[in-house]
């Protein structure tokens, strides 16, 4: 059974996806907080109130600008950097280590909103997923999966 | 046409200008910046005189130095 992507789940499964995220949090449309990846209650809501400000900087900031209002953010900052990504329904913002690759943490970032909001969840490929059915990697099954057939291996045999 | 032959010394130096480009981009994007994505995913970078932008660094730096404190 598919497992339901919640609100309260959501920034730790950011953190599930990507290594560099030091840490999430989710808020709703009203700026409150919904979910952290830390277990820690206030700390999670000084994080949220801090994400609410960045978005609102950020209007601020291009409220001129020619061009619909920015769904997503990066601040690159020495030590690490900020992303954040925005739904009309949600925020999720996290802080990530430095060297975290922007492509990358945007995609996921958004990946997790499509999912929060009824998306189709990220799963592992097929691949993967037969992989852990199979039990650990081997050479033997490494060998199988060889997409080119071994030269002369149906060749028959000379007499 | 057949391709030009490379001799080692050139590979050797065009590995070493691929290395040199690479390490200059990752200088490049870690620099401070703040960038803007529309719907479409188009960046737009915040220009660092613009107004607003040293508020988005400081909320940003602010997020960093509260979870570095936690770990």
């Amino acid at each position: 059974m598919v497992d339901t992507l919640t609100p309260e789940r959501a920034a730790e499964r950011l953190r599930g996806l990507s290594a560099d995220v030091r840490a999430a949090v989710l808020l709703d449309a009203a700026g409150s907080p919904a979910g952290a990846s830390d277990d820690d209650h206030d700390h999670g809501h000084e994080l949220a109130e801090l994400a609410r400000r960045l978005f609102e900087e950020v209007d601020r900031a291009t409220r001129d600008w020619d061009t619909d209002p920015p769904e997503q953010v990066e601040v690159q900052i020495p030590g690490g950097a900020v992303f954040a990504s925005r739904t009309p329904s949600w925020t999720l913002a996290a802080v990530a280590r430095r060297g975290a690759l922007s492509s990358l943490m945007l995609y996921d970032l958004r990946a997790v909103l499509r999912e929060l909001e009824g998306g189709p969840p990220i799963r592992r490929s097929a691949a993967a997923e037969d992989h852990a059915a199979a039990g650990p990697a081997t050479e033997e099954h490494a060998a199988e999966e060889l997409p080119m057939p071994e030269l002369g291996a149906d060749r028959p045999e000379r007499a | 046409m057949k391709e030009k032959r490379k001799g080692p010394l050139s590979r050797a130096a065009g590995i070493a200008e691929g290395m040199a480009a690479t390490v200059r981009r990752m200088q490049r994007e870690r620099e401070p910046r703040v960038l803007v994505y529309d719907p479409a995913g188009y960046a737009r970078l915040v220009q660092p005189e613009a107004r607003g932008h040293d508020r988005i660094m400081e909320v940003a730096e602010e997020m960093l130095t509260l979870v570095a404190g936690r770990e």
